[in-house]
């Protein structure tokens, strides 16, 4: 066995026991043990970037590595080193548990990295498992009990049930397809896809996917864990969970659920669904991570149109629109992190006069919101137009013009906040902002490669090209 | 189809142009406003040198795509960055310089935000060239979305009467185009079997009858539809009157001068060109709904007060004018229709410049409240009634020619609807004629006599269109000699 293959695994595992070793036996430090968490958390990512072309398999094939599982670390270890940089400041978790905090981020993150690489049914509930408890605690972590308390039973009893659905959909898959591997299902399903007990046993275990990735009917979790989480906990679940999600469900699918035209309907209804409740529902908030949390939901939507197209476009789509994601909800949840330093909730109104306060992270707002629209020149357009491309490929015109009009939607209120940023005038004058250097510098970069992802995105493609090839395997 | 390539690539250069002022003007401190003003006026200044320059360099014995640019960009779905320029893109470019470089000047006395103004409208007019000049449908879907959404902020911060309604309005039903447009485009791209989003791999496609003839057509009423909306299509033009009141004059100039060209310019060279046996079979909608447009514009705008509202309206009526040629399917109807295009952007603009400048002294465009204006600013009145004359079609002045054209293709193919429309012109010269007696002559408005004319400075952007106007009024074939080496051999190679 290689033990090499896992690097990133192992490494994160050390890292996580390291908070867990200096909550035992050390006073928390909110600073050091950020500068620290920033250290480990940028190694991860060159740990991950150095075993991105490792391949292999370890307990069989239960732990896989190959192009598209590393890719997708390198997206998670970097959405972790992102979202640590912003938790310079964490006024919502009290000091005495900032060890206990960062002990779960690497924890979940590392869980998520085994969950991309799991290719045998437990090892996949296992690891999701352990992210979703991981997360749970997260959320619940917040000071303000009555908030975080609340949102994390919610989150928690959504989830629970959510696994539930999972594991009663992979009994079904197993007690049909006689193998908990994925590689074998992948060889056995294509000649039984459109029995009845294949289908459900497949979408009932998707359901768990779905959880993560806030799919409707599973996404009501969502805005309200959103909201009662600290907005650093928030962004974590908005960027580095979906990324995780969306490469579970792509290659759950893709090895198992080829040419089927019943569970290619569920996925299309679904699709629709997601975005459009998602949409609708966004125009009605006031509070901005709700908003955010609704756009998700839609975003999953749109995920799942280029998971449904089966062909490798789509994949490779899918994974470009994951990248995707977690830039542009990064660069908006940087904003909410910058605007409430005392970790409070924002209102869309809160947003009055920042062109003035601070015009850097009104433009990496505007640039962010633009993109989850799918406004050219931006990394969120040329994502859409891939996984639309697959789609129509497939012969899904309908479709498309759903979404497309589901787009014009998100656009309506993605304005408002926009609106809220450039037109509206405080109430009270409110001082100008200073974010510090890094922040600035983060801000910049994040906006800039929006933009120019958007601009001249066939380097990225190439990157989704290389990792989708794995999923044509189980053809 | 011909492609010449380019010796030097003066199409990036208008492209790299108007980006490095953008950066330029993001660079410079927001309280330095002078300096800001000046910046974007060099730069737009520049492009319009560089189009004026292709404008008189393109060689008009030869026809066919000139300054050919073609890079790859996006190989695994042969997208390819590839710009050139045609008899029916040049005049827009033409157009497109114009309009730019006099807005910046119409904006010169413009105080509030002075720095996000400029650096949003080279962005918009950034997109406005990008997609006149690009010949790859994915990047004519960008530009198009790029000449768009500054839109929002710069009607919402800058702009006068409802102004966020008017944003928000414009904004959605621009953006509902767009997601008709990106489907059909993408249909496009897979039926074609070429691969290849590159106009000219899929306009061979269209003819050659390899896209089947019911693909044509619901591309076709996809794109038409699409862009239609911004073309202000009858009865999708409801967002034009209202955003051309509420946007900034300089906005305004480029929203009905240049925006609502893009509409006709995309129904053209998108729908038209790459669906040929769509285009023949939705021509009669296409009638109907543009003799729709040119009644409907000409009568809503004769109950119009607010003297934007009234442009706005008159605008819509011509486009109408546009959309009829377009639908005529002849060499004669395309000839008038693009010619029709660039006198109209460059009446519109005079128009909405010189309201600006009675609006800035003023602070009204109700015509109810002004009057006499003529005796108090002499010069500015000018400007206006000129434009004006030139909307009623007065010969010796643009319009005239391309409207000329237009209802002698559309007496042939379509009697009935040529003669109406021509009656509703009537109507029009009858609101314009109103407007011009109600604002500028007639008793003068106490509150408004001490105001000054209009300065040399100042009148400089107004001379330049007024110019334009009466210079291809009276030698039209500078016009019509460039479009018809892109009309004829369309109209002549159209599968029979």
């Amino acid at each position: 066995m290689n033990w090499m293959i896992a690097a990133p695994e192992i490494f994160y595992f050390a890292a996580a026991l390291w908070f867990l070793m200096l909550s035992f036996f050390s006073k928390p430090d909110a600073r050091r043990e950020h500068l620290s968490s920033l250290l480990l958390a940028s190694l991860g990512v060159l740990v991950c970037l150095a075993s991105v072309g490792s391949q292999g398999y370890i307990f069989i094939q239960a732990f896989t590595a190959d192009i598209f599982s590393q890719v997708f670390k390198v997206l998670l270890s970097l959405g972790l080193f992102l979202i640590i940089a912003l938790c310079g400041n964490l006024p919502d978790v009290g000091e005495r548990r900032i060890q206990d905090f960062y002990f779960l981020l690497f924890t979940c993150t590392l869980a998520m990295m085994l969950l991309v690489s799991a290719g045998h049914l437990l090892s996949i509930f296992v690891s999701l498992e352990v992210s979703s408890y991981s997360l749970y605690i997260l959320v619940s972590l917040r000071k303000n009990q009555d908030f975080g308390l609340e949102a994390g039973i919610k989150y928690f009893l959504v989830g629970t049930f959510a696994s539930g659905v999972m594991l009663f959909g992979m009994a079904l898959l197993y007690s049909s397809s006689g193998t908990t591997y994925l590689g074998d299902m992948a060889r056995v399903l294509p000649g039984m896809i459109d029995q009845p007990v294949v289908v459900i046993g497949l979408v009932l275990t998707l359901g768990g996917f779905f959880f993560k990735l806030a799919v409707f009917p599973f996404h009501f979790w969502a805005p309200d864990a959103y909201q009662g989480a600290s907005n650093q906990v928030a962004a974590y679940i908005a960027t580095v969970s979906k990324v995780a999600a969306v490469a579970v469900i792509a290659r759950v699918v893709a090895y198992a659920g080829q040419e089927s035209t019943y569970f290619v309907h569920v996925l299309v209804i679904l699709s629709v669904a997601s975005m459009t409740v998602g949409n609708l529902a966004a125009i009605a908030q006031k509070d901005l991570k709700r908003l955010l949390a609704f756009s998700t939901i839609a975003h999953s939507g749109y995920i799942l149109i280029g998971i449904l197209a089966l062909n490798p476009t789509g994949w490779s789509g899918t994974i470009f629109y994951a990248l995707a994601l977690l830039a542009m909800k990064f660069t908006a949840f940087l904003v909410v992190v910058e605007l409430a330093p005392e970790g409070q909730n924002l209102q869309i109104n809160d947003l009055a006069g920042l062109h003035r306060r601070s015009p850097l992270l009104a433009l990496a707002l505007m640039v962010s919101l633009f993109s989850l629209a799918g406004i050219p020149p931006t990394i969120g357009f040329t994502g859409k137009f891939l996984v639309f491309v697959a789609a129509i490929e497939r012969g899904y015109i309908a479709l498309v013009i759903i979404a497309m009009i589901n787009v014009v939607i998100s656009l309506y209120y993605y304005l408002l906040v926009i609106r809220a940023a450039y037109l509206l005038e405080p109430s009270i004058e409110l001082p100008a902002l200073k974010p510090s250097m890094p922040i600035k510098l983060l801000a910049g970069i994040s906006t800039g490669v929006i933009v120019a992802a958007g601009f001249f995105p066939y380097p990225l493609i190439r990157v989704a090209q290389a990792a989708a090839q794995v999923l044509l395997v189980g053809r | 189809m011909h492609m010449e390539p380019a010796n030097l690539p003066y199409l990036s250069a208008i492209l790299a142009t108007t980006v490095a002022g953008l950066i330029a003007i993001m660079l410079i401190p927001a309280e330095k406003k002078e300096l800001i003003r000046r910046v974007s006026a060099i730069f737009s200044g520049i492009t319009l040198v560089i189009s004026l320059l292709l404008f008189f360099s393109y060689d008009r014995s030869m026809g066919g795509f000139q300054f050919v640019e073609d890079f790859s960009w996006i190989p695994s779905l042969g997208i390819r960055y590839t710009n050139g320029v045609d008899g029916f893109s040049l005049p827009n470019l033409l157009l497109t310089g114009i309009v730019f470089f006099t807005g910046v000047l119409t904006m010169w006395e413009m105080e509030t935000r002075v720095k996000e103004f400029y650096a949003l409208y080279f962005l918009l007019v950034t997109g406005v060239f990008g997609l006149f000049m690009s010949l790859d449908l994915f990047f004519i879907f960008v530009w198009y979305d790029v000449s768009l959404f500054p839109m929002y902020l710069l009607i919402a911060v800058w702009g006068t009467t409802r102004k966020e309604y008017g944003a928000m309005k414009l904004t959605l039903y621009l953006l509902a185009g767009s997601a008709l447009i990106l489907p059909a485009v993408i249909f496009l791209y897979f039926k074609s079997g070429t691969g290849s989003f590159g106009f000219v791999a899929l306009m061979q496609s269209g003819m050659s009858g390899t896209i089947a003839p019911w693909e044509q057509k619901f591309a076709f009423i996809l794109l038409f539809l699409g862009f239609g909306i911004l073309a202000g299509v009858w009865p999708f033009h409801t967002w034009s009157p209202v955003g051309h009141a509420a946007a900034p004059h300089a906005v305004s100039m480029v929203h009905a001068g240049v925006l609502m060209k893009i509409g006709a310019f995309g129904v053209l060279r998108v729908a038209i060109m790459l669906c040929p046996v769509g285009w023949s079979y939705w021509a009669p909608l296409m009638a109907v709904l543009a003799a729709i447009g040119i009644i409907y514009g000409a009568f809503v705008g004769l109950r119009q007060t607010d003297l934007k509202y009234v442009i706005g309206y008159s605008s819509v009526s011509h486009m109408g004018v546009v959309g009829l040629g377009l639908s005529t399917m002849s060499i004669e109807g395309l000839n008038g229709a693009v010619f029709q295009m660039f006198a109209h952007g460059i009446m519109t603009a005079l128009l909405f410049s010189s309201i600006g400048y009675i609006y800035d002294r003023t602070h009204t465009k109700m015509v109810p409240e002004l009057g006499g204006l003529s005796r108090v600013m002499p010069v500015a009145s000018t400007f206006f009634i000129l434009a004006a004359l030139a909307s009623m079609g007065i010969p010796g002045l643009a319009n005239f020619w391309g409207e000329l054209v237009v209802f002698i293709a559309a007496f042939r193919t379509y009697p009935t609807l040529g003669v109406i429309a021509v009656l509703a012109l009537v109507v029009t010269a009858l609101f314009m004629l109103r407007v011009v007696q109600h604002t500028f002559y007639g008793p003068v408005n106490e509150k408004f006599s001490h105001l000054q004319d209009v300065s040399f400075f100042l009148g400089i952007p107004r001379m330049i269109l007024a110019a334009v106007l009466v210079i291809v009024g009276l030698y039209p074939s500078i016009l019509f000699d460039v479009i018809h080496t892109a009309s004829a051999p369309f109209i002549n190679g159209l599968p029979k």
